[in-house]
Order: C-alpha cells, then structure tokens, then sequence
C-alpha cells in the first residue's frame, strides 16, 4: 500500500510537469525575444556622397548655378592690377570685400600673395609659377604646379576622391578636382562632426561599465 | 509504468490483482497524454516545414553544387520571400568572380578622419540590421605612436573629428589569403572565391560561431535575433552571397559588397569616404589605383600580421 502511495505521488507530479512543459512550449515562455530599447535611424545626411565643398569647375558645370562670384570686373577695373596690402607682420589684410577668405595656405603663411595663383592682369584666370595662364575652373593642373607627387597621384586615382567604376570595361570612374575637397586659400581637410557611435546592446550595463573604467 | 501495476512481482502469480486496474489505467494514461502534449507542444515550431518555401530551403543543394537552373529557382524563391517581408520586389542576382581579377583593398591612415561615414553608408548598401545595431566597420580611434588595436577606442563621440594626438582606423574583414575563419567552418558554409573575397552562404550556415572565434580581426558577426531592416532602408540590388536579408542564427559579414564589386563598382564605403582615404581595386592589372599605391609608397601595415592570415587590406601611411 505504501508503495502503491508512492506511485501515486509521482504518477501525478510528474503529470502536472509535463503539462506546464507542454503549456510552456505552446506559449513558447523562453523561445520570447527580450525586448530591445528602440536605436533611432541614421540621418541620411551621413550617407550623403557630396564632397566637402563644391569647386568651382563644378559650379560653373551647373546650370542655373550662381558663378556671381567670379565675375571680378563687375568691382575690379580691367588692366588695372589691384594693390594687395600687409600688415607690419607681413600678413596679408583682406579687403572687407572679400571677407570670406581666410588666408592659410602653407603652414607659416608663407603663400600669402595673391598673385602667386591669381593672374593679376585676368583677374578671372589662374597662373602658374611658369607664367602659364589657366582656366579659373582649371585647378588640378594650378595645384600640381607646385604639388607634383600629390598631382601625379591624383591622375592614378590614388589621392582624393574616385567613383563610378573601377573597372573601366563595365563604366568611368570619376574624379573630383582638388577644389572639391580642399579650399585653396587654407587647403587643410576640414574636421567634421561624426556620425553616431555604435549603440551598446545591453545600454544599461555599458553605462556601469563606462562608469567603473 | 508497468513495473508498478503489477508490484506483486512476476513471482505471484495465483493472488495477484487484475493486470490493469481502472485507477492504474486512468494515471498511467494522464501521464501518458501529458507526455504526449509535450512533446507535441514541443515540436510545434517543425509546423512551419510544410511551408513549401521551408521545405525547397531545406532540400536546397550547397552553393558550389547547383547548376544554374537551380540557382534561378533559389533565386525566386528568396525574392518572394523578402517580397512577403517587406512589400517590395527585389533584383537579386548571384554575381559570379570576373576572370584575372583579384580584389586588393588599401586604406590611408594620414586621410582617414575618422567620421564613420563608412560604417552607415555600408549599413544602407547591405541591408544590416538596425536593432540590434550590427556593423561591419569598427572605426579605432588610437593614440599617435601605437598600431596596438586594443588601445583603440571605438565609443569616442567627439564633437569634431579628427582630433589633435589620434589616428582613426577602420577594420572590417581584411578578406584574408590565408583565411582561418573558412578553415574552420565545418560544413563549408563560407570559403575564398577566386576573386579573394570570402563568402558566406546563409542557406547553409548552422551558425556554429566557429569562424567568429578562429577570425583575429573580429569581422564577423552573429544574428543572435532576427534582424531588422526598416522598409523604407532597404536596399532592393540584392545579391546570393552578398546583401540579402539574412536570418536568424546565421554568421555574416563583410563581402566587400559584391553586389557592387563584381558589377564593376567601388564598395559603399569607398565612395562615401569623404577624405577619399580608401582605394579598392585589381591588384592583377598594374595601372589601378591598389597596384599603384602598393608599387609607390613606402610604409604598409597588414593588421595582426603575425597571425599569419596574410590580409588583403592594406593600411599605409603618406606624406
């Protein structure tokens, strides 16, 4: 009798476990994903393939575009070269006309003559060094003038910029001219905000942990 | 069960109780069914099988041992089943290697500023999964003087980058030579195409994390839930090995987005790269940018090289 007691007894637990399991299986209790804090979606902003500013090659290829600022003779007076003025640093004083132009090209200032690029007699031309006169929109071959290793690695598309395809069979690949990137009165890559860190999986404990450390 | 109906043991026979008493009979059959329901309970997720769909995945052949018909066949059945997911009507193709080409990537560690553009514009182009988060580019910021990765940090959110005594460096898979992560797979669900990309086929992963453990650049990563790609995100080029949605408990990562790459373009990150820090091409044809950098410059860093892994990433220094 006592035996048979025994046998009840676990007859009947055992039972009850095995329907919790299969109410526990059918509602699926562990198989549940635990709920996740919500990551806000990417500003597309950071997705964007503009460059960092627009050169004037490509301004003047728009059309409609506003090329306003590159017609010198609207102020300046032809065949009469403007005087360009120091101070006792010997820094160039912009002229409040042109007060959108910081002055930084080379690290001690030292290219600070307008006239170095700029063709004095066609304020609306380049010059190089060697006294040839460019296109204002050509400005790969004024800055390969002087920067020749950095010139002779952009024409193999290894500094700057490329897109569109690498394999030329299948489409062109693109490039941008060096006023696309680099702002030729103070030619330094402009810093930039960054886009969003990864989001911790658990935020909670990496608080602690950031915490802690 | 039957060892306790009949406790008078088989020595008894003359006095015993009837084999099966009414009492017994009801107990032993409420366990009976309990243990039934359980198990059913239990194998009700196999219900999903007679999906037809389900049912073509799991006969589905390995990616090296299909033909052409039943790659299609594959084909259309992973479009309607993003289709069904998502409401929109993918291209996905299965992009084959090109002959005499083998993949090189190089990255510029004087350009690199370190603004992540790379790691969301790879997120858009591949389809990853935006909670939980995933990304295959980590971006380093590290000390100057140190190529250590574990002094990197990958938290820092700076107002403005980069900063003054830091370098940034972004690793992802360095598509490996001598890859370890394909060796270790034990049912070759990922292995080196000709074209020196290591693929992954998501149809045969049993997500086994081997090769996440055996890769030194931590590259790859686990779908530990199921991924989410908003609608309006997802990227509809979709290819086999590449950047279709993947599942639950499957491995991925980096394949430098042969979707893009073997149609002739550059990946995502190399065309959103602000600074244009980073180069990809044909290391087998001598004027592309890679075969140019590596011919002329001077100073070339492969991550963790005394691994032995002997990556195709490059990261070298200029100017």
């Amino acid at each position: 009798m006592k035996q048979d007691g025994k046998t009840r007894f676990f007859t009947i637990a055992f039972t009850a476990v095995l329907l919790g399991l299969a109410a526990a299986f059918h509602f699926n209790l562990w198989g549940r994903q635990a709920p996740v804090s919500p990551i806000p979606l990417i500003d597309t902003n950071f997705l964007s393939l503009a460059t960092a500013r627009v050169s004037a090659a490509e301004l003047f290829a728009t059309p409609g575009a506003d090329t306003s600022d590159f017609d010198c003779y609207v102020c300046h007076e032809k065949n009469k070269p403007p005087v360009i003025r120091y101070d006792t640093n010997s820094n160039i004083i912009v002229p409040t006309e042109h007060k959108d132009i910081v002055m930084g090209h080379g690290s001690h200032g030292r290219n600070n003559n307008c006239f170095n690029c700029h063709n004095e007699t066609r304020l609306d031309t380049l010059q190089t060094r060697d006294g040839r006169e460019l296109k204002i929109t050509d400005s790969p071959s004024l800055c390969g003038s002087c920067h020749g290793p950095t010139f002779r690695d952009w024409e193999a598309g290894v500094h700057g910029r490329t897109g569109g395809y690498w394999n030329a069979n299948l489409g062109p690949i693109t490039f941008k001219p060096c006023t696309a990137c680099h702002d030729p009165h103070h030619p330094k890559f402009p810093g930039r905000k960054p886009a969003p860190a990864p989001n911790p999986l658990h935020p909670e404990k990496f608080a602690k942990k950031e915490k802690e450390s | 069960m039957s060892e306790t109906k009949s406790q008078s043991g088989p020595a008894g026979n003359g006095n015993s109780n009837p084999a099966v008493s009414r009492r017994s009979f009801l107990r032993s059959s409420a366990l009976a069914l309990s243990g039934i329901a359980a198990v059913a309970a239990a194998l009700e997720p196999l219900r999903d099988i007679t999906d037809p769909a389900t049912l073509k995945k799991f006969f589905q052949k390995h990616y090296k041992e299909m033909t052409p018909a039943d790659m299609e066949q594959v084909l259309a059945r992973i479009s309607e089943e993003v289709e069904k997911q998502y409401k929109i009507r993918p291209h996905i193709k299965d992009y084959k290697p090109m002959d005499g080409v083998e993949f090189v990537y190089c990255l510029n560690l004087t350009r690199c500023i370190g603004c992540r553009k790379c790691v969301h514009a790879c997120v858009a182009e591949n389809n990853l999964s935006r909670n939980p988060e995933i990304q295959y580019i980590r971006v380093l910021k590290m000390p100057h003087g140190s190529l250590n990765p574990e002094e990197g940090e990958h938290n820092y959110n700076s107002a403005m980058v980069p900063e003054k005594g830091f370098f940034y460096m972004p690793v992802a898979c360095q598509q490996c030579r001598n890859s370890a992560c394909s060796k270790v797979c034990p049912v070759k669900a990922t292995w080196q195409e000709p074209d020196g990309i290591t693929v992954i086929d998501y149809d045969w992963c049993i997500g086994c994390r081997y090769c996440e453990a055996a890769c030194p650049y931590f590259a790859r990563r686990f779908n530990w839930k199921k991924p989410q790609v908003p609608r309006e995100r997802l990227n509809p080029e979709m290819s086999y090995l590449g950047n279709r949605p993947r599942m639950q408990g499957v491995m991925e990562k980096c394949h430098w987005c042969v979707q893009r790459t073997r149609a002739g373009k550059f990946p995502a990150c190399h065309d959103v790269c602000p600074a244009g820090a980073r180069k990809f091409g044909n290391i087998l044809d001598p004027n592309s940018e890679v075969s140019v950098i590596l011919k002329t410059k001077k100073v070339f860093i492969q991550l963790k090289e005394e691994t032995g892994n002997n990556p195709r990433f490059y990261y070298y220094f200029d100017v």
